[in-house]
């Protein structure tokens, strides 16, 4: 009780709820604003957190990814443009409720969904977080290692178009976190006589540029968007004809986007999209579905801010990223010298209570702040991007240099920016690639403790139910999207 | 051709699967190029190993991707090609033509003139012509920036040639 309490405690501090607020209200604006996104958000904001308490800079960045993903919904509903992924499903039936005169209703409905999801989630997060981490602290290096490529194994059906180029995305990020000086051996890797890659690449200038250089270098190709606005917002909460109507939608997909968020890799785009799906599928009123029905509107709220609890809890407990998202909290754990794992919870466990309590009041105050601020929020979409993407370009510029004061780092944002061009020019994604450069080290070391365990010998590894566990369970995250396609086109067929 | 493994081939993913091999090829030269292990460390894993192991995954992963359009096809589904269908605009490579030449002069310019000069460049190149708030913009933005990150933060920046900076 004592370190919940402790946990509390910190998290609500004037301080830290300051920068609670402060990071709700970013994650709001990042969400809402179409191209700007809570990844880009906290890979923006990483630099400048690595002077705060660490917990002040966790809680800050967790109530940012909660904010963010309900900020997105705004402009899908008022404007048709999903500020995020994970808010496209909500302009299915959100914008068609808005274009008929209810938009108030339908952001009511959006944020109470989401806030619905997002405690339930997080009270999944309270009680799983613990208990995981209490089975994870008898795993071995072997088991990690195995837990390690069940997690990359994931990234094959991870939200993105192809899973053979999310892969080689992974695999290439594994490769990037081999630079620098070879743990065992002291010997250095792909260094090219830079000594500031003797430690390897930092995590920061690299995220940046995946996130935001890149994303500039797409947005300088667009136009600025003709969107129809919705006037006169004034947002209501939803009646209780309206809740009683969504009420199961809400908890059905809470507890999908819960478990969704749980898987290591998957996130709140594919819990979204589930969500809209499952509200559709046993809903009495399915071909009214895209017309404006509240449901259409809970159903992927309720999964997409379920997720994002769901996602801390391997991100916690075991040190694998739930998102794309909660890699970058990762990354900032690791900045700020925390080893992610079960040894947090049990070494620091007021720590992982001060996230929840953060997380938590970051649900609360994002609906607050969304329905009295969401005419402003959709207004922001109208900076124009002229102005709007340099001034992103000069805070990259700014992130990268201030966390060594070294102008290397923002040639290594640069880089990674124009690589990340030309990944997503051709299909491939920026998750996958972070997600294998923060686990590539664990993997790696992991590889080779187990390796000087079993004296070299690979087939010992088997040894470990736990590990052949893991193995068969990649084995099924690598298989998976072509058992769903085939699933899927037998469905088809039935229904013809 | 159509039915043969040549017919089945997309144009642009061989292209991508072969520069990726060559990648993987300069890899695995640089592997080589690692200092020799000393027999101190003859039982742990060699430094070149894991390199080269995912080295060869991708390697694998990129042999199929010339293939993945066909099988996709098959289902319906053609949505790889959707962001790659328009040319890459002129302005793209511009843009990050700006971005190189801007902090290649950072050093010299310093953080305060570079961040001006971004927000006076970067729009001007997007086009934008109303030069009042562009004056207002590129003076108003880094100013405020500098001013919050060197008193809030108490971060240092390059003064640069000028000696320019808010610290």
């Amino acid at each position: 009780m004592e370190p919940i309490l402790e946990g509390l405690g910190l998290a609500f501090s004037l301080y830290n709820m300051a920068l609670v607020m402060a990071g709700v209200l970013i994650g709001v604006l990042f969400g809402a604003l179409p191209g700007l996104s809570s990844p880009l958000a906290i890979a923006l904001l990483l630099p400048f957190t690595i002077m705060l308490e660490p917990v002040s800079a966790i809680c800050m960045m967790a109530a940012l990814y909660c904010a963010g993903t309900f900020g997105g919904s705004i402009t899908a509903i008022l404007i048709n443009a999903p500020g995020a992924p994970p808010a496209v499903a909500t302009a299915f039936d959100g914008y068609p409720m808005a274009r008929r005169g209810e938009a108030g209703r339908a952001l009511g409905i959006a944020a109470v969904s989401s806030v619905t999801g997002g405690l339930l989630s997080l009270v999944v997060f309270i009680v799983a977080t613990p208990l995981l981490a209490k089975v994870a602290v008898s795993f071995r290096p072997p088991e990690y290692f195995a837990l390690t490529v069940f997690a990359l194994s994931m990234l094959a059906s991870i939200s993105g178009r192809s899973s053979l180029r999310n892969l080689i995305a992974g695999a290439v990020g594994v490769l990037i976190s081999t630079i620098g000086t070879h743990l065992g051996t002291g010997i250095e890797r792909f260094t090219f006589g830079f000594h500031e890659l003797t430690e390897g690449v930092e995590f920061v200038p690299v995220l940046i540029g995946l996130f935001a250089v890149s994303e500039m270098l797409v947005q300088s190709q667009t136009g600025d968007m003709a969107l129809e606005r919705i006037k006169s917002v004034v947002v209501k909460l939803p009646s209780r004809e309206d809740i009683r109507r969504v009420a199961g939608t809400v908890l059905r997909s809470s507890g999908i986007g819960t478990f969704i968020g749980i898987l290591p890799a998957e996130g709140s785009t594919v819990a979204a999209i589930m969500g809209y799906n499952e509200a559709k599928r046993w809903s009495p009123r399915k071909h009214e579905f895209g017309t404006g029905v509240p449901e259409g509107i809970a159903g992927p709220e309720a999964a997409n801010n379920a997720a994002t609890g769901g996602a801390m809890v391997p991100t916690l407990a075991l040190g694998i990223p739930g998102s794309g998202t909660t890699a970058l909290i990762l990354a900032a754990l690791i900045a700020h010298g925390f080893r992610p794992g079960p040894y947090l919870i049990q070494n620091t466990p007021e720590f992982v209570y001060a996230i929840f309590g953060a997380m938590a009041v970051g649900n609360v105050a994002f609906l607050v702040i969304g329905l009295v601020g969401a005419k402003v929020f959709a207004r922001i979409t109208l900076i124009p991007r002229t102005f709007l993407w340099p001034m992103v370009f000069g805070f990259s510029v700014i992130g990268a240099y201030s966390l060594s004061g070294s102008f290397f780092d923002v040639w290594v944002m640069l880089i990674a920016g124009a690589v990340g061009f030309l990944m997503r020019r051709h299909g491939f994604g920026a998750a996958p690639l972070v997600m294998g450069l923060i686990l590539g080290r664990m993997l790696e070391e992991t590889l080779s403790q187990s390796m000087i365990m079993y004296d070299n010998d690979w087939l010992r590894l088997l040894e470990s139910p736990i590990v052949c566990g893991f193995f068969a369970l990649a084995v099924l995250g690598l298989a998976w999207p072509a058992i769903a396609a085939r699933m899927a086109a037998r469905r088809s067929r039935g229904d013809e | 051709m159509r039915g043969s493994v040549l017919g089945r081939v997309h144009r642009t993913d061989l292209a991508l699967s072969l520069a990726i091999l060559a990648l993987v090829g300069a890899g695995f030269y640089l592997c080589t190029t690692f200092e020799e292990v000393s027999p101190l460390f003859a039982d742990t894993i060699p430094p070149d190993f894991f390199p080269r192991l995912m080295l060869s995954v991708i390697g694998v992963l990129a042999v199929l991707l010339p293939f993945e359009h066909a099988v996709r096809s098959r289902r319906g589904d053609s949505g790889l090609d959707e962001d790659r269908r328009d040319t890459v605009r002129p302005i793209a490579y511009v843009t990050f033509a700006a971005a190189l030449v801007l902090v290649a002069a950072a050093e010299w310019l310093g953080t305060y003139l570079t961040l001006v000069a971004i927000c006076f460049a970067l729009p001007l190149l997007w086009g934008e012509r109303r030069w009042k708030p562009l004056a207002a913009f590129a003076l108003g933005f880094p100013t405020a920036v500098m001013i919050l990150f060197t008193q809030a933060f108490q971060i240092y920046f390059q003064p640069g040639v000028f000696g320019l900076n808010l610290n």
